[in-house]
């Protein structure tokens, strides 16, 4: 299972510009999404989810272009977690998913035994006599994750699948999608950086409708060596000049002082040493390498 | 069934339609009970306007429309019917009952009783019965389609509204007579042998078709 994405645009009716002539492969496994609010990620995941037609370019799905005609052969291969969702809240949790799962097409008898397979997977178990509306955000998010897997989709789609969650929710949800990419393809959007460097080998990073990357997650950490710096000043206000001239990752108060990473293509003007870079640091640098 | 029910019937509803059918038995006032239908009819059409208009609506509401468009178009459709089917049949069965609470409340007595029989009181609930169940299929189906249409629940209802206040109205009855939405309200009630009115509700059930032939290509095209 494939995705090929060729030269997409997507134009809202206000002009303004949600992707701007992309270009992307997803490969199998866990694929990441990364990029700031309005980078266009929720666009291309409903562009691919065919909620949205695009303007120009072309998606193959599989092989199979995005098409009128072809949309209910795509749709059977796709489950999908949108960002915002309200599930039925006069519902159990239980009725709730046999419910979408008979929806989705399953017999009643399959869509009951995912429904109690995943429920256990997602720690949803105990849970499965409450109604929708008493359950927790996090519980809810872990709900719409089990709906969307319950036709068990060849390329599943999830837009912040951990937001909300505490980190023990959050670690269980990411290897759940490991363990589900096997074979299959899941394209995973986050802003918690953390999150696809636990789960992901791949990814792509968005700004402003634009791919700024896509490629491997140490090919992208590859870049950032060698631009990240640690410096110790004496005060807040030294700190401050400091972040108004480059960009800063992390910044610590300790007893000598402040401690700041650096994230720069030079190296900065100040005693500093060089550091290794993370995820969140390499993002930090092709995102504002762009800007400046 | 049981899962539609709990979805489109929650508790908020059922009571709002009955305090409405419960406030009209009691001030809206009769003397024949050959007038119970005209004075239920017209209410209880826009009450189904109102009642149906959020069945898929809540759908767009609370964004699971995101997700039922991946689902095949057929058991969407299929899910539509059940809940509109749901909430017709417990309208017509509270038309049916405020139909009896009028009897109750109000006592009304049958115009030219004498001439028409002992039974008559029975065919006049069953006729009424008949075209309330007409008028709530219509009304209730044009607001679901008008509002999957606009995509917006008062946008269905605003719609519907309108349409009701026009057909609901002596120009409306005088425009077009037998072939008024609301024939039966208007109908002569003193001539019994007078079923003129059936044109209007033969042009609902008509209506009611094209709005059923036209939903699912609303559905498929507006989500």
């Amino acid at each position: 299972m494939s995705i090929i994405i060729k030269n997409l645009t997507v134009t809202f009716k206000n002009k303004v510009t949600a992707i701007d002539h992309g270009n992307l492969e997803i490969p199998r496994g866990v694929f990441g999404l990364l990029g700031e609010n309005g980078a266009g990620k929720t666009t291309l995941m409903r562009v691919l989810t065919t909620l949205i037609t695009p303007d120009e370019g072309e998606i193959t799905l599989d092989g199979i272009p995005y098409r009128e005609e072809n949309y209910p052969r795509i749709q059977s291969k796709i489950g999908y977690l949108p960002q915002e969702i309200d599930l039925y809240p006069g519902l159990t949790l239980q009725e709730c998913m046999e419910y979408m799962g008979t929806l989705s097409g399953l017999t009643k008898k399959v869509s009951r035994e995912r429904t109690d397979y995943y429920l256990e997977k997602t720690g949803l178990a105990g849970q499965r006599k409450k109604k929708m509306r008493q359950l927790s955000g996090g519980m809810k998010r872990r709900a719409g994750l089990v709906q969307a897997l319950l036709n068990e989709p060849e390329f599943l789609i999830v837009d912040e699948p951990t937001t909300g969650l505490d980190p023990e929710e959050r670690i269980r949800i990411r290897n759940l999608l490991v363990d589900f990419s096997e074979n299959r393809t899941v394209l995973f959007s986050t802003h918690v950086v953390e999150d696809l460097a636990a789960s992901c080998s791949r990814l792509a990073v968005m700004q402003k409708g634009r791919f700024l990357y896509a490629g491997s997650m140490g090919e992208l950490l590859e870049k950032v060596q060698g631009h990240v710096w640690l410096c110790k000043v004496a005060d807040e206000k030294r700190a401050r000049e400091l972040e108004q001239q480059y960009h800063v990752s992390s910044k610590q108060l300790g007893e000598g002082g402040v401690q700041l990473k650096i994230i720069s293509e030079e190296q900065p003007q100040i005693s500093c040493i060089p550091c290794e870079g993370t995820l969140e640091d390499a993002y930090i640098y092709i995102t504002g390498k762009k800007k400046s | 069934m049981r899962i539609e029910s709990k979805i489109c019937l929650p508790f908020y509803k059922i009571a709002y339609a009955v305090f409405f059918t419960g406030v009209l038995c009691l001030i809206r006032g009769v003397t024949y009970t050959q007038e119970i239908g005209p004075a239920l009819e017209s209410p209880m059409a826009l009450l189904a306007a109102v009642f149906c208009a959020d069945t898929y609506i809540q759908e767009i509401l609370s964004g699971r429309y995101q997700i039922q468009r991946l689902y095949p178009l057929k058991n969407r459709l299929a899910s539509m019917a059940k809940r509109l089917m749901i909430q017709e049949a417990f309208l017509l069965f509270l038309s049916a009952a405020g139909y009896g609470m009028y009897l109750l409340v109000q006592r009304p007595v049958l115009l030219n009783g004498e001439e028409r029989g002992e039974n008559s009181s029975v065919a006049i609930f069953l006729i009424y019965l008949g075209a309330v169940f007409v008028s709530l299929l219509f009304w209730g189906l044009l607001s679901h389609v008008l509002s999957c249409l606009f995509r917006n629940m008062w946008a269905g209802i605003g719609s519907c509204l309108l349409l009701w206040t026009v057909t609901n109205s002596t120009v409306g009855d005088k425009w077009l007579g037998c072939w008024n939405l609301f024939s039966y309200s208007f109908r002569d009630l003193e001539d019994s042998g007078d079923l003129s009115w059936l044109w209007g509700k033969l042009l609902c059930v008509a209506a009611s078709i094209l709005l059923a032939y036209m939903l699912p290509k609303i559905v498929k095209k507006r989500g």
